[in-house]
């Protein structure tokens, strides 16, 4: 190939590249949502002299170019091969795998986020539960990191300062530990959630150290539909898909789910979502403020009430066993001054149980 | 707006691409006026005002200096160009450092202006101060034509971080230039490489500053790694910006002047300064140091104004102590070098290489610095001092992560792989397997660039504000 030969080459790759892409990004329908990320996309933005001067549209512009970019989650996917296998980067937008697992970078120790969090359930304590509620509980669920960070050479949260931290902080509540009924394997490759299917003994062994027994026999359904968990979205990487896996007997076929955010009952499961943005959220629909899960099989008058993240979710139904009612609360969506609108405490039991990320992030919460 | 982003690239460029291609020859310089204010105006609309105000100032006084060839009124004109020009960018850059200082000396509270920087006011300027100066020593012909000196001065492929292109270099460009396939190509080229060091190397590293500065985990071996990640980001960020404007000439026809030429293969100071942000040094050279008799004088009178020329180098690069501190640092070196070390350094064939790696790595981490204490706090946790840890899980963690990058950074800063490059050229089949990957590896780079940019957020210009 002659140096003429190679420059028009050139001039002409780059050319097509470069128009192509405009003309291609003119046509082209803009997309709603970004499946892979799960969010929306950013639009088009308001053209005015308002925008122009305050510099707002070009800031939104540059957002919608990249969210409207023609093979975007192809980009994405390129990015981080590129990261993992050429640079040799040991994550990409801090998502790092490891034995076939995608986590999440999560590090350092957040005090003040435990703080935060804890100085909120002790609001909902004062508020609530002091010489009120039946005896008080607290748990904290580990990440994946748990089990892959020292192991792997990855910076993670010291585990032991953080329990230590919230079990200081919370010295009305006995503390449950779970860290050892729990193993990587206990939890989605993509995703960064506990399967149903594994928790069982996670909620025996919670059930039983608040005086409640589990029988603990249910049967297995397989979604067909894949899951990709938010990691592989996150990660842009080719992952392989989970299974959704959901736990029934005659129990959760009874139980009855309010929604008090609707106003109106809604399924145990709702296999509807798992073709939705995030499968995982067929779990008592996802993320929800007030629950309430009423077991009309239930042997004994006992309630609980929960205040819990998305963890919960899956584990809620394998708890209701042993109670006649169960109250999820969640208070990243509903501010714990409200909740006196809503729930009775007198004589219940109260179980805190947060993962590790949430209160290493407690922004969130209310 | 940046050369690194997607409506650079896949919006502004192709358009200005073609309009410029379609109009004739007498109308590309307006088409390269007007895109070139579109792009600036992008990033802070307000600013062209005081860009505007700039151009018209030099080409008005460039006309009157001229006019008043040979009398005082010419040294009274270009007086109140270099007047105007310093005194706006005074203003908008240095007037609250001033003030600071005026507070903490006096004990007074004199409110500060809190004046945003206007994008490349430090670049423009300095090619204004040029175009006047060279205008006064009649070394260019005054330009008559308004949208020809309006071109020059705002041309969006190196307003914003330089090179700090001189009238005199492309006057005759603008009026009259070249273009053809060969160059075009070469443009692209040359623009390809530079968003690959930009966005590949430069602002991976950048994250790992970053991620080094919010770190509560520090030890020697992280502040080792910020310093060499530091020191290859500036240099990666800085030149591969120089070298997309370049390239951006080259397409429009123009060619600018190189800006760098492997500085940290420098074998003393004096050297490295030859090759680093070279438009820089030799503007200073010519506008501030030969004026003031450079060493045409007595001895202390030419350490004085070495000392003068880089207290001012390092002021312009920011309104801080710590830049002031920057500038000063390589006077002295140089001065020390001028006196004695140059001849030492020459027989050298190695420890000259460390003595130059080592106080260049020290001079970017105090370019770096939020404050003289903080830079010497940065350098003595480098040799050891603060009580930190030698390692970190952390700091293991990222030179895992980095590794390759700094050592493609290490190798990349060095004229080894041109120099490979152009060894497989010399033979006949090299030549051939280098034409055929050329434009493959080319526009895989831009695929790659393009992929980055699409999935990152890190992505700043460190000469973006000067």
């Amino acid at each position: 190939m002659s140096a003429k030969i190679k420059n028009f080459v050139l001039v002409g790759l780059c050319t097509v590249f470069i128009f192509g892409f405009l003309i291609w990004g003119l046509i082209a329908p803009d997309g709603e949502i970004s499946k892979s990320e799960r969010r929306p996309l950013a639009k088009f933005p308001t053209l005015s002299a308002d925008t122009i001067l305050s510099g707002e549209f070009m800031t939104s512009f540059e957002s919608y170019t990249l969210d409207q970019f023609p093979l975007r989650d192809n980009f994405r996917t390129l990015k981080s091969l590129t990261a993992f296998y050429v640079f040799n980067q040991q994550d990409s937008n801090d998502i790092f795998i490891a034995e076939g697992h995608a986590s999440k970078l999560e590090y350092p120790l957040n005090e003040d986020s435990i703080n935060y969090a804890t100085d909120r359930f002790q609001y909902v304590y004062d508020t609530y539960l002091e010489g009120n509620a039946g005896n008080v509980y607290l748990s904290v669920i580990p990440d994946k990191n748990f089990f892959l960070s020292q192991k792997n050479n990855y910076p993670a949260i010291d585990y032991n300062a953080m329990i230590n931290k919230v079990t200081e902080n919370m010295p009305y509540a006995q503390y449950i530990d779970i860290t050892d009924k729990l193993t990587l394997s206990d939890y989605y490759t993509t995703d960064s959630h506990w399967k149903q299917e594994e928790i069982l003994p996670v909620a025996q062994h919670l059930a039983e150290n608040m005086g409640v027994s589990l029988k603990g026999e249910y049967t297995e359904t397989k979604a067909e539909t894949p899951f990709y968990g938010v990691y592989s979205g996150q990660s842009a990487l080719p992952l392989k898909a989970d299974t959704v896996t959901y736990l029934e007997n005659e129990y959760t076929q009874s139980y009855t789910v309010y929604d008090f955010e609707t106003d109106s009952y809604i399924p145990v499961y709702d296999t509807d979502k798992l073709t939705g943005n995030d499968p995982y959220e067929m779990y008592l629909a996802g993320p929800k403020s007030l629950l309430v899960i009423e077991n009309p099989k239930a042997e004994t008058d006992k309630e609980l009430i929960i205040f819990r993240d998305s963890f919960t979710s899956s584990l809620a139904p394998l708890m209701c066993e042993g109670y006649s009612k169960v109250t999820l609360v969640d208070i990243r969506y509903i501010s714990p001054e409200m909740l006196k609108n809503f729930i009775t405490f007198e004589g219940k039991d109260i179980l805190f149980i947060y993962s590790t990320s949430v209160l290493n992030n407690s922004i969130t919460i209310k | 707006m940046l050369f690194s982003s997607i409506p650079f690239l896949f919006y502004f460029l192709p358009i200005v691409i073609l309009l410029y291609f379609a109009v004739p020859k007498k109308l590309k310089n307006l088409v390269l006026l007007l895109s070139s204010l579109f792009f600036y105006g992008w990033g802070e609309p307000r600013f062209l005002v005081f860009m505007l105000v700039s151009i018209l100032q030099g080409y008005i006084f460039g006309l009157l200096i001229e006019k008043h060839q040979g009398t005082k009124r010419s040294k009274v004109f270009l007086a109140a160009s270099v007047i105007f020009s310093l005194g706006l960018l005074g203003y908008c850059k240095y007037a609250d450092f001033f003030i600071t200082n005026f507070n903490a000396l006096t004990g007074m509270s004199v409110p500060l202006l809190g004046i945003a920087l206007p994008i490349g006011i430090s670049f423009y300027t300095f090619q204004i101060l040029s175009y006047t100066v060279d205008v006064y020593r009649k070394d260019v012909a005054a330009q008559r034509n308004l949208i020809n000196l309006a071109a020059y001065i705002a041309m969006f492929p190196q307003l914003i971080a330089g090179p700090i292109v001189r009238y005199s270099d492309i006057a005759l460009q603008l009026e009259e230039r070249s273009h053809s396939f060969e160059k075009c190509a070469e443009g692209i080229r040359r623009f390809v490489l530079g968003l690959a060091k930009k966005i590949l190397i430069a602002n991976i590293l950048g994250e790992l500053v970053a991620t080094f500065k919010a770190s509560d985990d520090k030890s020697v071996l992280f502040y080792w790694m910020y310093a060499f990640a530091y020191l290859f980001h500036i240099y990666f960020d800085f030149s591969g910006y120089s070298d997309m404007a370049i390239g951006l000439g080259k397409i429009f026809g123009f060619d600018f002047i190189e800006n760098f030429n492997y500085p940290y293969i420098s074998g003393s100071i004096t050297e490295f300064w030859r090759r680093w942000h070279i438009s820089l040094g030799s503007w200073f050279r010519d506008y501030l140091y030969i004026p003031m008799g450079g060493n045409r004088v007595s001895t202390p009178r030419h350490l004085f104004n070495i000392l003068v020329v880089w207290m001012a180098t390092g002021f312009w690069h920011g309104a801080a102590w710590n830049f002031i501190l920057w500038g000063l640092m390589f006077a002295v070196l140089l001065i020390i070098e001028k006196l004695f070390l140059l001849k030492v350094l020459k027989k050298l064939k190695v420890l000259n290489h460390i003595y130059v790696m080592f106080f260049v790595i020290l001079s970017f981490v105090l370019f770096d610095s939020l404050s003289i204490a903080d830079a010497f706090h940065n350098i003595g946790a480098m040799l050891g001092a603060g009580g930190i840890p030698l390692i970190s899980t952390e700091a293991v963690y990222y030179l895992k992560s980095y590794a390759v990058i700094l050592v493609i950074g290490a190798v990349g800063s060095t004229p080894l792989p041109a120099y490979l490059v152009n060894k497989a050229k010399t033979l006949k089949a090299g030549t051939i397997v280098v034409n055929i990957l050329e434009p493959v590896c080319l526009v895989g780079l831009l695929t790659v660039c393009t992929a980055f940019l699409i999935d990152g957020s890190f992505n700043p210009f460190l000469y973006f504000r000067f």
